[in-house]
């Protein structure tokens, strides 16, 4: 094993480190793609009346930085509260994404206002994690037949923005130790640190925003993975509880059957959990069932994303290692971001219910059925 | 952040070392291998990926 | 049929290039490795995805500088004299006190293992010191290499450091703290078992030849050579340095401050700087890259690997098809295949088989299953072609066939496969 042909020699060395710079170009320019897409991705077209701000209109630290987002904000004719949503919060959840952007391009507000953060973490955009084996980008056509492509991220920032993480991170407001790489995850983040990392800074200024705009209701989406128990599910702090009870029941009745949770108190950083420690807002997570980001999953494509359909899931099912009844089950994109929608939409609805003259009413957002049987490209602009 | 800063620098501390190896190893084999290393190091390095 | 098509003909494909790659070609196991994710990519349709290989190989690149620099200590402390002059010591100290002889030489044995968390690391810092006098003490060759390869693996399991149990744990978003007290249950009785297997016996027999008051010349020149820098508390500077960054930054980590392992072992090494002795630590440090170079190969070629593997739906063949075992052939499986696997790599192993196992056995505690797991996997390392800490082991020691070392060492495997099972079915009794 250990006998060496001795072919190696000054040459040869260099023409392995050439080997090595031509690999580096190669690989360096497709990494480069994601961190600049060019405008055909992730490219929006917010409904009439959405005004485009950013996130460092309201936490200056943020200007300048890779951790600067777009906010869109649409305010209706007639008063009323403020909801806040956010997608992408983990880049690599896309129907919360999707949702996030369809709602944006859709919406019409009469009352209240709404503001939308579609790529909530835009760090987390620029990369795809190592061994995910993700692909780079995920696309729709609208009925015009223009394609819409969108970058599947990660769940963390990008290390280019965030590294070295520490061994163990230690949640600022809390002490509550977590592993390293938390740090990065703005899902642990929150209430963020003004000064602090590139992530906690982020969450610092959607805190920021929360309390200066005296946000009514925040509603951040995500997906999990089939093998959690959280799936389907909407999770609630406990100020939200009683909104989120009602809006529960309105989802069984509309034929959307959704798990109510409510959010362990002991689990710091969330962004719902710190948003309604933190100030006088109504704060949950929503989460639908996102096959391509799960550990079981076989191939990992496109095709995975968007249809959920995965023969090692179908089989892990059958195991009984799932909680979701997978044979009978809709994983499809659309039926993810349908679900989301209607969530969002129902929440807004009855906002006015639990906050009396903070009601909000968006018009415009397609229903369940519709969005599930037309897909997502029926309500994307070109 | 200078954490960063001087993890920036041991990469490419280690970028060096890895380049001496590469010059120094006498078997076309093992030479393989140090280039395969290289070319992660070199990319943090760039601050690419 | 279904279930096995296409992911099961890729995975054949995928392992049986390696094989080919690396037995027949001969080439190291980092470039098979590559060369097997490729062919898998290409088989699959997916072409040369250039990008996906190297982001697979990102996985590692912060356990890659940890190695480095973890590498870059060991050789500083064997540069300034510090193992020498522990070892001649012990000898010196415990040569006709052959059970506490026996303990010291494998203490020393596994102590680069487990600050470094790589086998190689340990074989070739204090498997090349101790060797020498081993073999003058009367041990077998054959044997020696067994007992170094066998004590630096469980160095690598053991606490502070354990990489498989670091991939495991990362598997399940489980952070790596509260291993210390489990990896010792799995480590320490073995060590001690496989020492004095292989060690003792020899060490009592010599220590009965020699008796007290007699002298041994050509062993004592070679301790004065080993001791001719004074073992003094300045000598041991890099390793307090170490000790205070490591573990200040594990006990308190509300207020130590959080340098990263990698910064830990650089400024420890620096502190080697301030010690006596004429050495020169640039050369040294490509010393040091040289030497662990081969491991961060195989690091990157296992990255790309289950890129691959994850890309071809050949990761959630395997880990699917683990959970679909029935209870005892799951035990079977963990206790053979985790090994087997190591052929690739034991990181590789972890990664592969290590997660979907815990996955499994979830509801048992995680940390003891996940400690006993990386433990078994261990053992990957003596499995040919790859068998890092045999390989290094058998050369260190100069014995030409490797397979008479690994039938010294087909017991204490078999036991440490055992006792990790055991600690599995015990976990939350521990
Ligand atoms: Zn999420």
């Amino acid at each position: 094993m250990f006998e060496k042909r001795y072919l190696g020699s000054r040459f040869t060395a260099s023409l392995m480190l050439v080997a090595a710079i031509a690999i580096t170009a190669v690989s360096g320019l497709s990494y480069m793609k994601m961190r600049e897409p060019g405008p055909d991705i992730d490219r929006v077209v917010p409904h009439a009346g959405f005004e485009h701000k950013r996130l460092s209109d309201w936490f200056e630290g943020l200007a300048g930085t890779p951790a600067d987002t777009d906010i869109y904000v649409q305010e209706g004719a007639e008063p009323g509260g403020t909801v806040l949503i956010l997608g992408g919060t983990h880049a690599n959840e896309p129907a919360g994404v999707i949702a996030a952007v369809v709602m944006l391009e859709q919406a019409d507000v009469k009352r209240g206002r709404l503001m939308i953060a579609p790529y909530a973490n835009p760090m987390a955009r620029t990369h795809t994690f190592p061994q995910d084996a993700h692909p780079q980008t995920f696309s729709f056509r609208t009925p015009n037949g223009v394609t819409r492509a969108f970058r599947y991220g990660a769940r963390i920032t990008n290390p280019v923005n965030e590294w070295p993480n520490p061994d163990i991170y230690i949640h600022p407001e809390s002490g509550q130790t977590m592993a390293g790489i938390e740090r990065s995850n703005l899902n642990r983040a929150h209430p963020g640190v003004a000064d602090g990392g590139a992530t906690e800074r982020l969450a610092y200024g959607f805190m920021e925003l929360i309390k200066q705009e005296k946000v009514d209701l925040a509603i951040d989406l995500h997906e999990a993975s089939p093998e959690y128990p959280v799936v389907d599910a909407l999770v609630a702090h406990e100020r939200a509880m009683e909104l989120a009870a009602m809006v529960t029941m309105e989802l069984e009745f509309e034929g959307v059957p959704i798990r109510l949770e409510p959010s362990p108190k002991n689990l710091r950083g969330l962004n719902h959990r710190e948003w309604g420690d933190n100030a006088d807002v109504l704060a949950v997570l929503l989460e639908t069932c996102n096959a391509s980001a799960g550990r079981f999953r076989g191939r990992t494509d496109e095709a995975l994303i968007l249809t959920g359909e995965d023969k090692a899931y179908e089989k892990a099912a059958g195991l009984g290692r799932l909680y979701v009844p997978w044979e009978s089950f809709d994983k499809r994109f659309e039926e993810r971001v349908a679900r989301h929608v209607t969530t969002v939409r129902l929440l807004a609805d009855n906002l006015e219910f639990v906050r009396e003259g903070k009601g909000v009413t968006v018009e415009g957002l397609p229903a369940y059925q519709e969005l599930s049987d037309l897909g997502v490209g029926a309500f994307l602009s070109d | 952040m200078i954490l960063t800063w001087i993890y920036w620098a041991i990469c490419l501390f280690m970028v060096i070392l890895v380049l001496r190896s590469l010059y120094r190893e006498k078997s076309l084999r093992e030479q393989w291998v140090a280039a395969m290393v290289l070319v992660p190091l070199l990319l943090r390095v760039l601050m690419i990926k | 049929m279904e279930w096995f098509w296409p992911e099961g003909f890729y995975t054949i494909v995928m392992v049986g290039v390696f094989a080919v790659a690396s037995f027949a070609f001969k080439q190291p196991i980092a470039v098979a490795l590559a060369i097997a994710a490729i062919i898998g990519a290409l088989v699959s349709g997916n072409g040369v995805p250039i990008d996906h290989l190297i982001e697979g190989s990102f996985g590692y690149l912060d356990t890659i500088l940890i190695i480095f620099c973890a590498m870059i200590f060991m050789k500083t402390v064997q540069h300034i004299g510090l193992m020498e002059s522990v070892a001649a010591w012990m000898i010196r100290k415990f040569r006709v006190l052959p059970f506490r002889l026996t303990m010291g030489i494998t203490v020393l044995l596994m102590i680069p293992g487990m600050i470094t968390g790589s086998s190689s690391a340990a074989v070739l810092t204090a498997g090349a010191i101790v060797t020498p006098t081993l073999l003058k003490l009367g041990v077998p060759p054959v044997k020696a290499a067994a007992a170094i390869a066998l004590a630096a693996i469980y160095g690598m399991i053991a606490p502070p450091i354990n990489i498989p149990a670091m991939i495991i744990g990362g598997g399940i978003d489980m952070p790596y703290v509260g291993f210390g007290i489990p990896l010792l249950i799995c480590t320490v009785p073995l060590a001690i078992f496989t020492g004095m297997l292989l060690i003792f016996p020899s060490l009592k027999q010599h220590a009965a030849e020699v008796g007290p008051g007699t002298d041994d010349s050509e062993l004592e020149e070679e301790l004065t050579r080993m001791s001719r820098v004074p073992l003094t508390v300045r000598l041991m500077l890099p390793f307090f340095v170490l000790v205070v960054l490591l573990g200040g930054e594990r006990l308190f980590p509300q207020y130590a401050p959080s340098l990263g392992m990698p910064l830990a072992f650089l400024l420890a090494a620096a502190s080697g700087l301030l010690v006596g002795r004429d050495w020169k630590p640039f050369e040294a440090a490509t010393e040091a890259i040289q030497a662990a170079l081969p491991v961060a190969g195989i690091l990157v070629g296992v990255g790309m690997f289950i890129q691959i593997m994850t890309m071809t739906g050949v990761r959630g063949f395997f880990v699917v098809s683990a959970l679909a075992l029935p209870a005892w052939l799951l035990y079977v499986g963990i206790a053979t295949s985790l090994p087997l696997f190591g052929a690739v790599s034991a990181y590789g192993s972890a990664t592969v088989l290590g997660v979907p196992f815990l996955l499994a056995l979830l509801g048992r505690d995680e940390i003891v299953v996940g400690a006993a797991l990386s433990l078994i996997a261990g053992l990957g390392d003596l499995m040919p072609p790859t068998a890092l800490a045999g390989l290094f082991a058998a050369q260190v020691v100069g014995v030409k066939n490797y397979f008479s070392v690994l039938k010294v060492c087909l017991l204490p495997a078999v036991v440490t496969a055992i006792w990790g099972i055991m600690i599995i079915l015990g976990a939350n009794w521990l």
